[in-house]
């Protein structure tokens, strides 16, 4: 799936999404244990312990966008895992009991990491696997920063993370190399520094890149990051960005309107959704979603720099800050309008938004839209009900432009 | 008055104060000036509250037809025990209270503050943030941190200081509460014909609503009233009933209670919030009394918001399931629980391949009182033999 056509870098994405799997395959024959780790987890960390990490979510972000996760979702529903639970979870497990492979299959871990600063569903989802593989399961508890973080917070995740490194020392019978932490730290900052420059193209109007571009481009600061593959990857983005630029390549040449987009993207709609919004000149730019992996890690103080970035990611701040935040994109991008998105498998992210919908067009004047639906099951799109909001949205963007 | 006629009196009195919390907490308001502080479930720690000079309010007791109040603020998939209690609030029930705290336990709990917060606000709000992981020695030293945060946040708002012994005074009447309600609630397994379980657990419930002095006395004279029933009864012969143990968050709706009553049901233990749960284990009465409230929280019977011991969920339900000689287990459900739902396929299958019938009911706060929970539940004790 492109959704701005013909980026080059598509087909090396998707060479090296599959050597990833190849390689995890290899890591396992070679008895290099394979780590389940959440996307907000100090993946560097498990680098530096020399095991093979591997998202799960990705896989759930995968197998969404090839339209098929009712039919993975079913093989877990069977078990009597409800739908009404977060659908990468429901994949995740479907495909343990799944015969059909139509997105691949997920590599069976070793030991299961998984922090819960993104959300509960995740903390259940990663428990239950350990419980099914018959793994070890280590909770990183990541408790809610509701204004600013507390000593007490903070003390507790470093401590947490010391009982990591403990574990990992256990578990791989090796000294943990702290070295080996600072090179993957290192290739984590060099990844997310050219990340950040990427999304900040989006800014330019007309722009080479939107959001929808940038979900399809996320796998790899999520998966690859803190490796050598990563930095490669966004340096052939980033040079592939510039060339358009060069060429007065742009998504929409014409680009009308600039848009907010809140949170993920419903996967397998990105191509509807991007079309939707194209029809009436409108970019998505900005996202809290696509924006969350924009770290930066201090190498003097790595394991405090590890629980700094981890921790007061977003998704776990309280109800102004995270209003805040959204807001500060909007200026920082010059939207011209918000779209949110009440997403039911993500409680965390849709939850508040009725209200915070209300608040964003009180502070900003913008025109804005909110939307329910599910990011992978199409079981909950409505595709009537959302053209018909979506036509009353760009009415009301259309007039304040005027 | 005969025995029977005033333990009856007794009862209606519980039952009045879960009937209708709102004139409950209306009553509470004209007995003194004191500040009344209401709480979410589950696991936050009354006796700080107490200690400050609060009175601590369960929001526990609910008004269903307030849901559907919550629903411009609240997607309609969350769950209704939430969506009820914001409801509730919107609607003016808790305009008395002073103050509210919401222990964050899942991804519901850990968003609705900032709502209410928007939307209806206190003098005093509080994320009481728990520690999901409970097996590693950070988590203790993490629960006691947290448990001074709230002190202090406490003393700001309540003006004074808590004195390590108001606090374990607090601590003895909480833990005299808990352990008369459960040589109550042994009494109600052995005697459900004398103590019904809906009475049992409107007993529970209206603890979390009233000053536990109140509470501890009116058990007091209920147990005299009681003790004198056993004796009468020993010699009429007990009624058979089939003995089921409850998992879940919440005995919601309180319908349940009436559909075993009426089944010749005995609830024999529980893992609910607002049940058996709540009195199961009592805070060590030496030491450092905020090192013990800590304690208590990690020796609670687990429950599916927390991780490490959350594993070990099946191995204590079979483990009451033997102590309690029960004869199957019925999860009561609340929808769009999240922790639940993940933990039910996995407890299920451990349950059968031990040998031990189990059931599933699915409810919700405003569900109407029901025909569907009554086939469901004689079809499932029928299935394991009927009453014995």
């Amino acid at each position: 799936m492109v959704v701005s056509p013909s980026f080059k870098t598509t087909s090396l994405f998707k060479q090296m999404m599959a050597e990833y799997h190849e390689r995890g395959v290899a890591a396992k024959e070679k008895g290099i244990p394979v780590a389940w780790v959440t996307a907000t987890f100090p993946v560097e960390i498990i680098y530096a312990a020399g095991l093979f990490p591997y998202y799960p979510e990705n896989f759930g972000a995968r197998i969404a966008a090839k339209k098929v996760a009712d039919r993975i979702s079913a093989a877990a529903e069977e078990k009597g895992y409800f739908p009404d639970l977060c659908a990468y979870a429901r994949c995740g497990i479907g495909n343990a009991f799944s015969v059909e492979r139509p997105a691949g299959e997920v590599l069976k871990p070793d030991v299961v990491f998984c922090s819960n600063a993104q959300c509960g569903s995740l903390q259940k989802w990663f428990e239950a696997a350990g419980r099914y593989y018959q793994v070890p399961f280590f909770l990183i508890d990541t408790p809610l920063i509701e204004n600013t973080p507390t000593t007490l917070i903070k003390r507790y995740i470093v401590e947490q993370l010391h009982e990591l490194l403990d574990f990992l020392e256990l578990y791989t019978g090796n000294t943990f190399n702290f070295s080996r932490l600072a090179e993957v730290i290192s290739l984590s900052n060099e990844a997310c520094r050219l990340w950040n420059e990427i999304l900040n193209m989006a800014a330019l109007k007309p722009a080479p890149f939107g959001y929808f571009d940038a979900c399809y481009h996320l796998a790899p600061i999520v998966a690859w990051r803190g490796t050598k593959w990563a930095v490669d990857y966004y340096k052939e983005l980033k040079k592939e960005l510039e060339e358009r630029l060069d060429n007065n390549v742009y998504v929409i040449s014409d680009e009308r309107y600039k848009l907010y987009f809140d949170h993920i993207p419903v996967w397998p709609r990105l191509r509807w959704f991007s079309n939707l919004l194209m029809e009436r000149k409108a970019l998505a730019v900005a996202s809290q979603y696509t924006h969350s992996w924009a770290w930066r890690f201090d190498l003097n103080r790595p394991l405090e720099s590890l629980v700094k970035n981890y921790t007061e990611v977003f998704i776990n701040r309280g109800y102004e800050y995270r209003l805040q935040q959204k807001i500060i994109l909007m200026k920082e991008f010059k939207v011209d309008g918000f779209i949110l998105f009440s997403n039911r498998s993500c409680k965390p992210k849709a939850l508040g938004l009725y209200d915070k919908y209300q608040i964003i067009s009180d502070r900003t004047g913008l025109p804005g839209v909110i939307f329910e639906a599910d990011m992978s099951d199409e079981r909950y799109f409505d595709e009537e009900y959302i053209k018909k909001l979506f036509a009353e949205f760009f009415d009301r963007l259309e007039h304040n432009s005027n | 008055m005969p025995a029977r006629k005033h333990a009856k009196k007794i009862y209606e009195h519980f039952n009045k104060i879960v009937a209708d919390p709102v004139l409950q907490i209306k009553r509470l308001k004209k007995t003194g000036s004191f500040r009344i502080i209401g709480w979410v479930p589950t696991d936050v720690p009354e006796e700080l509250i107490h200690a400050a000079g609060a009175l601590p309010i369960g929001i526990v007791a609910l008004e269903r037809q307030a849901v559907s109040l919550s629903t411009p603020h609240m997607q309609v998939w969350s769950c209704s025990l939430m969506r009820c209690a914001l409801g509730m609030a919107l609607e003016g029930s808790f305009d008395l209270l002073n103050g509210l705290i919401i222990p964050v336990i899942c991804d519901t709990t850990r968003m609705v503050t900032g709502i209410w917060k928007q939307v209806k606000p206190y003098a005093f709000m509080d994320n009481f943030l728990l520690p999901k992981q409970v097996d590693r020695p950070s988590a203790k030293d993490y629960l006691i941190g947290e448990m001074g945060r709230l002190k202090a946040r406490l003393e700001q708002f309540m003006d004074r200081t808590i004195t390590a012994s108001e606090l374990c005074a607090s601590i003895r009447l909480y833990n005299h509460n808990r352990s008369v309600m459960r040589k109550l609630f042994s009494l109600h397994t052995e005697h459900p014909e004398l103590l019904s379980n809906r009475n049992m657990y409107n007993i529970i419930k209206s603890s979390m609503l009233m000053p536990k002095e109140l509470h501890t006395n009116m058990i007091a004279e209920l147990w005299q009233e009681l003790e004198k029933k056993v004796d009468d009864n020993k010699s009429a012969g007990k009624k058979c009933h089939v003995r089921l143990l409850l998992s879940g968050k919440v005995w919601e709706p309180p319908v349940i209670m009436d559909i075993f009553d009426g089944l010749d049901i005995v609830s024999a233990g529980d893992d609910f919030c607002t049940g058996y749960r709540y009195i199961a284990n009592d805070v060590p009465e030496t030491g450092e009394p905020l090192r013990a409230l800590a304690e208590r929280q990690f020796n609670r019977l687990p429950i599916a918001a927390f991780a490490g011991k959350s594993g070990d969920r099946a191995k204590s339900i079979i483990k009451m399931v033997e102590e309690t000689h029960a004869h199957g287990v019925l999860f009561v459900h609340l929808k769009y629980c999240e922790p639940e739902n993940f933990d039910y396929p996995m407890l299920r299958d451990d349950l059968s391949a031990y040998g031990i019938p189990n059931c599933r009911i699915e409810t919700e706060i405003d569900s109407l009182p029901g025909e569907n929970y009554f086939e469901q539940i004689k079809a499932f004790i029928d299935s394991i033999g009927g009453v014995v």
